[in-house]
């Protein structure tokens, strides 16, 4: 064998404290990319982030925003967790995130002004939810029953989605649209009764639901037997065969429920801060943006919740910066930066990086810079 | 419809065609060393942005073409750095590229006190051979043919030379050894991680120069996303052409002309220009998933060519 300046291990089970400090460097290493960008184009890093920084935490208005953006980011956020858990490549949270937007607001205008809250509110759920799955499903069954690849049928079900949507504003005179507003097309405002209850300026319960989903997923994935089975599967299909697990059906339940959770998104975007089916509005890149989350909770369901809320804070700093004269695409490449380095960083939680010629008793090796 | 618009809807799926089989016959070579690479839209767009900022300030199209490679190809190498170095998902660090690329690219169109967003290019590819000039005016092959810009023939060129790459070299071997089965590769002397790199780097240049098609010959403007989805429909051409060079080129045009079927039937008249446009735009999308269905379910994918080891990180030491 030849010499080497160091050896690379897999690690057995990370420590808790790389397993935060990892996504933390990440963020701080994809923070130091953009200053170099932003130093390059001609903008102090310093002041570009500061004002971010102020917009999106520094007063109520602010921080009410950024909890609005995290709402759906925590659902999208999940969708992608609970299933890259299990190695199903669910990259279409965008078109399901609009389909959940399309049954909810459908249902709401199918069922009128004069329905009662305590049906309209679990109606906008439920057809969310049901939105998003249904849509998942036509990637989801090619998938499992004839072993169809997921990742281009998803990633291609979100253009149909988004054209879909733009059919039923702009192409056609759907019940989506609105009749009163000839000018240019825009959604139909959805009765009052399906709107959610805003309680510190914009931000409305949706964000309680999003929480509460997490924590219910985060139970169902570690404290049930459908879970432990679904770690099994992920882990390793082979396995899962031989305990009696039945593998298509585990990976099927786990690709509707992704779907289901970024509908749910969908759903409560429309019933929140948005109320109508309005592209401007929707097309935002929750679906995309809800992947970085995940890989930065390192699929963690609860860690999902902390993590939406550094993205929504990115988002709602996004739009303001261009008031400074800073493009606000900073703000995605931010977003792509800390994913690179979110996922690099797993490599380092993975292995342990050592010296070969002190003995490995001897150093509680920690090579994480 | 009459001829000359068939011609003319051909002409124009092979114009829309042409980034495709750029961006797809790269990620062919990107996948056939065993590695997928989801940033192809991301390239593309930095190409794209790359590629039109040289145009801009020097004039020279060469420039402009010779600079989105490149930037394509360095670009790649973070997703080559983290799929083959640190061996981590794929999947996740190639969608980590799109969204980088996408981003940077946006940015760095609008960024600066004179940005680049609007701003036409100050040279753009043009047909080599005028209309009404030599071979250019015969009935249809004049136009189909004869009537293009030189990186239509260039695509063409592409195409040809990596299908003889791929089949009839010995680095071409190697490569496919690689994608196949890089524990034998590396046993026959081949250095794995060095074809994984370098195959990784040609598809990003690959891809950074269909980025370039858009804005120095479609759409010679600089716009926010000049590329549309392209970048993600070669990921699906890569399979419809079931890792084959050639097949590419006709899997690309069969794409340009989906794209350019809405603007055929405006011209139609009635009944035809009744369908709304963003149904026919949904049509490649359509087709790209039924055609992974049909081509792609159960076994059928590894009759058709994928490479075994795709998507799977090598390590050296488990031997």
């Amino acid at each position: 064998m030849t010499t080497r300046r160091f050896i690379i291990e897999p690690r057995g089970l990370a420590s808790l404290r790389l397993t935060i400090l990892i996504p933390l460097a990440s963020v701080a290493a994809a923070l130091v990319v953009g200053a170099i960008f932003l130093a390059l184009t001609g903008d102090n890093p310093y002041t570009v982030y500061k004002h971010m920084v102020d917009t999106a935490f520094g007063n109520s208005r602010g921080l009410s925003e950024t909890l609005v953006s995290a709402t759906p980011l925590i659902l999208t956020g999940l969708a992608a967790a609970v299933a890259f858990k299990m190695l199903v490549w669910n990259i279409g949270g965008e078109g399901q995130f609009l389909l959940g937007a399309i049954f909810s607001s459908g249902i709401a205008i199918a069922m009128g002004s004069g329905t009662p809250a305590a049906i309209a509110i679990p109606a906008v759920i439920i057809a969310g939810a049901l939105g998003g799955a249904l849509w998942a499903s036509i990637a989801a069954i090619p998938r499992v029953y004839l072993g169809t690849n997921e990742i281009i049928t998803t990633l291609m079900l979100n253009f149909i989605a988004l054209n879909l949507m733009n059919y039923l504003i702009f192409g056609s005179k759907s019940p989506w649209r609105d009749p009163a507003v000839s000018t240019f097309p825009s959604g139909r405002p959805i009765p009052e009764s399906f709107r959610l209850t805003e309680f510190f300026k914009r931000l409305d319960v949706g964000i309680f639901i999003a929480v509460a989903v997490a924590l219910v997923a985060w139970f169902l994935l570690s404290r049930t037997r459908w879970g432990f089975e679904v770690r099994v599967v992920g882990d390793s299909a082979e396995t899962a065969r031989y305990a009696g697990i039945s593998v298509p059906r585990k990976i099927l339940g786990v690709f509707l429920l992704s779907g289901a959770f970024a509908g749910l998104a969908g759903g409560l975007w429309v019933a929140g801060p948005v109320g109508a089916l309005d592209p401007r509005s929707l097309d935002l890149g929750f679906g995309f943006t809800g992947i970085i989350v995940a890989a930065l909770a390192r699929l963690n369901p609860v860690a999902v919740i902390p993590v939406a809320v550094l993205m929504g804070a990115l988002n709602n700093a996004g739009p303001s910066l261009q008031s400074i004269g800073v493009p606000p695409e900073i703000v995605t490449m931010l977003q792509g930066a800390i994913l690179i380095f979110a996922v690099g960083g797993e490599f380092f939680i993975a292995n342990r990086i050592r010296k070969p010629e002190v003995s490995a008793a001897a150093t509680p090796a920690e090579a994480t810079a | 419809m009459n001829d000359s618009q068939l011609i003319l809807t051909i002409f124009a799926a092979m114009a829309l065609g042409t980034p495709l089989i750029f961006a797809t016959v790269g990620e062919i070579i990107t996948e056939r060393a065993g590695i997928l690479n989801l940033g192809v839209q991301g390239t593309m767009l930095v190409g794209a942005v790359s590629g039109f900022w040289a145009t801009f300030e020097t004039g020279s199209l060469v420039l402009g073409v010779v600079v989105s490679m490149i930037a394509g190809a360095v670009f790649s190498m973070i997703h080559a750095f983290a799929s083959i170095t640190l061996r981590v998902s794929q999947i996740v660090s190639g969608l980590a590229l799109t969204i980088f690329g996408t981003g940077l690219a946006s940015f760095l169109g609008k960024a600066g006190s004179d940005p680049l967003v609007g701003e036409p290019s100050r040279e753009q590819f043009l047909p080599l051979l005028r209309a009404g000039t030599g071979l250019a005016d015969l009935p249809v092959a004049g136009p189909l043919i004869f009537g293009h810009d030189i990186l239509i023939y260039v695509a063409w060129l592409v195409a040809g030379a990596a299908s003889y790459y791929l089949f009839h070299t010995r680095m071409g071997l190697s490569l496919r050894a690689v994608g196949e089965d890089p524990a034998s590769a590396e046993s026959a002397g081949v250095n794995v991680a060095w074809v994984r790199y370098a195959h990784v780097m040609i598809g990003g240049a690959l891809a950074g120069l269909g980025g370039a098609y858009f804005s120095l010959a479609l759409t010679p403007t600089w716009v926010d996303n000049p590329i549309g989805a392209a970048g993600w429909i070669a990921i699906a051409l890569v399979i419809l052409a079931s890792w084959r060079p050639w097949r590419a080129v006709f899997a690309a045009y069969l794409f340009g002309a989906a794209e350019r079927v809405q603007f055929t039937l405006q011209t139609l008249g009635e009944p035809w220009s009744d369908i709304p446009s963003t149904i026919l735009a949904m049509l490649p999308f359509v087709l790209a998933i039924v055609a992974m269905i049909l081509l792609t379910s159960g076994k059928r994918a590894r009759f058709l060519g994928a490479p075994a080891a795709l998507g799977i990180p090598y390590f050296r030491e488990q031997r």
